[in-house]
């Protein structure tokens, strides 16, 4: 019987090794999916059952707090400042899936990470409040300041401060508002996503971070500060011909100024003016694409931009510009030029080149990416990392965690800083960007007009540019866009988007 | 070999055999008080954030019951192999702390745990009787009749009017008073007991030919499991009795065909009741595919399995997770709402517990001398095995879910009383067995 009874003692454990394999599907394997499962609402009904913390501004304002109410769940979210915070702080919805911090942040907030169930044995214990607030960088005055300078009118706002790179303000209209996508009654908040799912304005993108835009322009201060960094180009050498019109080489469309004007002269000169013709020059034959594209790239092009939101998106540099010509193909009687120059290489696409350097062709950025573009330009060539969230502090005060300002990379040499800051002070004391001006505070800025190619012209007003109270590093870094505006005149940034960066500037030094 | 006039006194093994066992036992002991009283505290800390009240009570009940366990199977079985019945108070010990936080949250839960308690005490009480009453455990043989009748007594008992009860659509309840109790649960206990000594008579019979009078058992076994099914809904139970009977027929027959047949007949059985009866068929749908009616009659199964996906591989942690979510947790499924606290490394920790007994049972078996013995210890070895492995096979969808309950885990007080007592049973048969051998090799060293 022996020999059955062991027979029988396998049969059990293949029975157990059975179960023990299904376990590891049910239990690790497959786990992810069963707990994604459509029809599991484990996950909502606990994230609901428990009170969660707040989410609050620099300076105090409630952004985001847990309401009990009972039903059909024990908790929802309100958020009483409305649209105001919609992009940053986002929403969490029984509903409809959570965006922005209240996802990112969704275990610190609801006090589930190991760090806060546990922080002295004595926690074992007690019945601790383990919810963290968590505190933004995004000032209540600024951020309502550009709210109200944009009006209804579609666009985006992003300052930072370039010291630390935290945040200072960040708004995009048209907006939406959370409190609406976070009502617990399936009906009112399916039939608002529904509704800002199909409004033309995309009211639920942060376009401030997660859309590109053609940068006109703005471009200009990459292509300088590229020059600036090359040695070919100083403040006030060389000095570019007075022209109407850039002829590209090898060959191509030429590029004119706005309105047809002449324009030329040192940098500092042709920043104040936006002188097109200048610019593409700089660019084509002065810097070359491995320098416009190194620089590009140093101040975030063609990378995703480490900001603590989710989805940011990325701004777009042209890297490919044909083969290098040899110089047989190139000496078609131009030889002065280059001589004259001492300049770069000539590649197949030279021409396209040209359009990229006054930020034409195929150009993108996020209002933020040209933010950190001046926040460079600012704080002695450094980009540092921006950030939304400051720190997060538990019931009782605890710091669980503070993003101090760290450095995400040195784009420019302080000196090729100290240049261009020199020369937007310019271009707001003399230049397009005079409307920016605010007194008593040292204010540099740069104008774009990105034309849409439209009939009637319509163009993307921007402008850029830093405020400072001394002589050290500028405190604010800003960009503003104001989104399809009539006209494609160089003055429609100076004129449209110019007074929304001072009115910000005001309340961030009121 | 010692006669049968010997008396026992005589047969006792020396001092130093028999008590190596009882030691490690002892130590195996400590370990599982330790595990199950921070079990305890952790999980009543995840619901109210303090020590509980009740805590120091609960303590000395547990331990005391477990402690007195001890001293009875040092008195009694000195000799008993030292493994089976702390994996058995771990086993209760984890169950008990499940059900005593589980108590809140399931309607009508708030005395499960007083409950729970009171059915342990009981069931180590009637584990001390058995360990002194049957000694040794081949007393049995000459009841095996009586032990026969009893066991369909018991299994019929539930439809005896003014005895029986029908709850939750299972006909396999008997109240007594005011206490509920399921007759099968002793049942199965008695019918091992008469098929392992009826085979043993038919052993020689059953070896040499092959004639259809040998099939009648055979038959007569499938035709009462399949009428625990049809009449008390009791798809489990009728498995379990089923294949219980078929492992000890192998056995004792040593042969396949015997086997074959089972199975053979189990399937034409499955096959037959699948078409014909509405509650077999559900189950089986269910089992094919819970989605389909998730929120129906799939939702406990769906429900269990979001349960053991939750506690992935370290578990939500004890009174941190929403096993109540689940209906019947506390008895049928508290596999899964172990899976959701303790995690993969808890229920594999139930699962090697589960092996352990059977593999101490078969050891048991094997190393029996009588058949009666060993056909026994399989028997009861088989039921403890086989009743784990449909329950929790129920839960994680391996087989179809049949409700039963997981031996020593699940709430229920006729479960853990059935199975102390066939716990002292096979310590019983362990204990005399080892004797057996001490007095063998003292001899051989002293011969008188």
């Amino acid at each position: 019987m022996n020999r059955r009874i062991r027979r029988l003692g396998l049969a059990f454990a293949v029975l157990y090794v059975i179960l023990f394999v299904q376990l590891n599907r049910v239990q690790f394997f497959g786990a992810e999916r069963l707990q994604e499962h459509s029809i599991n609402s484990r996950g909502l009904i606990r994230d609901f059952g428990q009170e969660r913390g707040s989410i609050v501004s620099a300076d105090g304002v409630v952004i985001a707090r847990s309401v009990e109410i009972g039903e059909p769940v024990d908790f929802r979210r309100e958020y009483p400042e409305g649209d105001l915070y919609a992009h940053i702080a986002g929403y969490q919805s029984l509903n409809v899936a959570a965006t922005g911090l209240e996802r990112i942040y969704n275990d610190e907030l609801a006090g589930v990470t190991v760090e806060q169930q546990f922080r002295t044995l004595a926690d074992l214990f007690s019945d601790r409040d383990t919810t963290a607030t968590l505190h933004l960088t995004i000032r209540d005055d600024v951020q309502r300041a550009a709210k109200e300078a944009l009006g209804d009118r579609r666009g985006s706002v992003v300052a930072i401060d370039p010291r630390s790179g935290a945040v200072i303000a960040m708004w995009t209209w048209p907006s939406f508002d959370p409190n609406l996508l976070a009502d617990p009654d399936g009906s009112v908040s399916n039939a608002a996503f529904e509704a800002y799912l199909n409004d033309s304005g995309d009211p639920l993108l942060a376009k401030s971070y997660r859309e590109v835009f053609f940068p006109g322009s703005t471009f200009k201060l990459v292509t300088a500060a590229a020059g600036v960094e090359s040695g070919m180009i100083g403040a006030f050498a060389p000095e570019f011909p007075v022209t109407d019109a850039y002829n590209p080489i090898p060959a191509g469309v030429p590029i004119r100024n706005f309105a047809g004007g002449a324009c030329g002269g040192d940098l500092i000169e042709i920043l104040r003016i936006s002188c097109n013709t200048a610019f593409a020059e700089m660019g084509a034959e002065w810097v070359g694409p491995e320098q416009m594209i190194e620089t590009a790239e140093l101040f975030g092009f063609n990378q995703l931009p480490p900001i603590d939101l989710p989805n940011a998106a990325t701004s777009r540099f042209p890297t490919d510009y044909g083969v290098r010509l040899a110089d047989v193909d190139f000496y078609r009687g131009t030889e002065d030029i280059i001589l004259a120059n001492g300049a770069v290489d000539i590649y197949e696409d030279t021409a396209r080149l040209a359009q990229t350097s006054i930020g034409q062709n195929d150009v993108a950025a996020t209002p933020l990416q040209m933010a950190m573009v001046v926040a460079a330009i600012a704080n002695n060539g450094q980009i540092m990392v921006p950030h939304v969230v400051h720190e997060l502090t538990g019931a009782d005060g605890t710091r669980y965690g503070t993003t101090d300002a760290r450095l995400w990379r040195q784009a420019l040499r302080p000196s090729t800083a100290d240049v261009l800051r020199a020369a937007m002070v310019e271009v707001a004391v003399n230049g397009t960007a005079r409307n920016m001006a605010v007194d008593g505070l040292l204010v540099g800025g740069k104008t774009g007009t990105a034309q849409l190619g439209t009939d009637p012209p319509n163009s993307h007003a921007w402008i850029v540019g830093f405020a400072g109270t001394g002589d050290g590093v500028p405190e604010l870094a800003i960009a503003v866009i104001v989104e399809a505006q009539e006209g494609a005149s160089e003055q429609t940034g100076g004129v449209v988007a110019a007074p929304i960066a001072r009115a910000v500037i005001e309340a961030y030094f009121s | 070999m010692t006669a049968l006039g010997h008396s026992r006194r005589e047969r006792v093994a020396p001092l130093y055999a028999a008590l190596r066992p009882r030691r490690v036992e002892a130590g195996i002991l400590a370990m599982v008080a330790i595990v199950v009283v921070v079990a305890y505290v952790l999980a009543s800390l995840g619901r109210t954030a303090s020590i509980p009240a009740n805590f120091g009570p609960f303590l000395g009940w547990m331990l005391a019951l477990g402690f007195v366990a001890h001293l009875a199977v040092r008195r009694l079985a000195p000799a008993a192999d030292p493994v089976i019945l702390p994996m058995a108070l771990l086993l209760n010990g984890l169950g008990y702390v499940m059900i005593a936080r589980l108590a809140e949250n399931v309607p009508g839960g708030s005395d499960l745990a007083g409950l729970q308690a009171t059915w342990t005490a009981v069931g180590v009480l009637g584990f001390i009787v058995t360990l002194a009453l049957i000694r040794p455990v081949r007393i049995l043989v000459d009841y095996r009749y009586l032990l026969g009748a009893a066991g369909l007594g018991l299994l019929v008992l539930p439809f005896v009017p003014g005895v029986g009860r029908e709850i939750r659509g299972a006909r396999i309840w008997a109240s007594l008073g005011p206490i509920n109790l399921q007759p099968g649960e002793f049942a199965k206990i008695a019918l091992a007991a008469f098929f392992a000594a009826y085979l043993v008579d038919a052993r020689d019979l059953l070896r040499n030919r092959v004639e259809l009078r040998d099939l009648l058992p055979i038959g007569i076994a499938w035709a009462g499991s399949l009428g625990v099914m049809v009449f008390q809904r009791d798809l489990g139970s009728s498995l379990l009795f089923f294949a219980v009977f078929i492992v000890l027929l192998w056995v004792a027959s040593e042969r396949t065909m015997v086997l074959l047949l089972g199975f053979g007949l189990f399937l034409a059985g499955a096959v037959v009741s699948w078409t014909q009866f509405p509650h077999v068929q559900q189950r089986v749908d269910i089992w094919l595919d819970p989605w389909a009616d998730a929120r129906g009659t799939g939702f406990q199964i769906v429900e269990a399995s979001f349960a053991l996906a939750d506690g992935g591989l370290t578990g939500a942690g004890l009174g941190q997770g929403e096993p109540d979510r689940i209906p019947i947790v506390e008895s049928d499924f508290i596999f899964a709402a172990i899976g959701e606290e303790l995690g993969l490394a808890g229920t594999s920790a139930i699962l090697m517990a589960f092996l352990v007994l059977i593999g101490s049972g078969l050891r048991i078996a094997l190393r029996a001398t009588r058949p009666f013995d060993k056909l026994f210890a399989v028997g009861l070895t088989t039921l403890l095995g086989v009743q784990a492995f449909i329950i929790m096979g129920g839960v994680l969808r391996v087989v179809p879910l049949t409700g039963i309950t997981l031996p020593f885990v699940s709430y229920g007080g006729s479960s853990l009383i059935a199975n102390y007592v066939l716990l002292a049973l096979l310590l019983r048969l362990s204990h005399d067995q080892r004797t057996v051998r001490a007095d063998g090799g003292s001899r051989a060293e002293n011969p008188s």
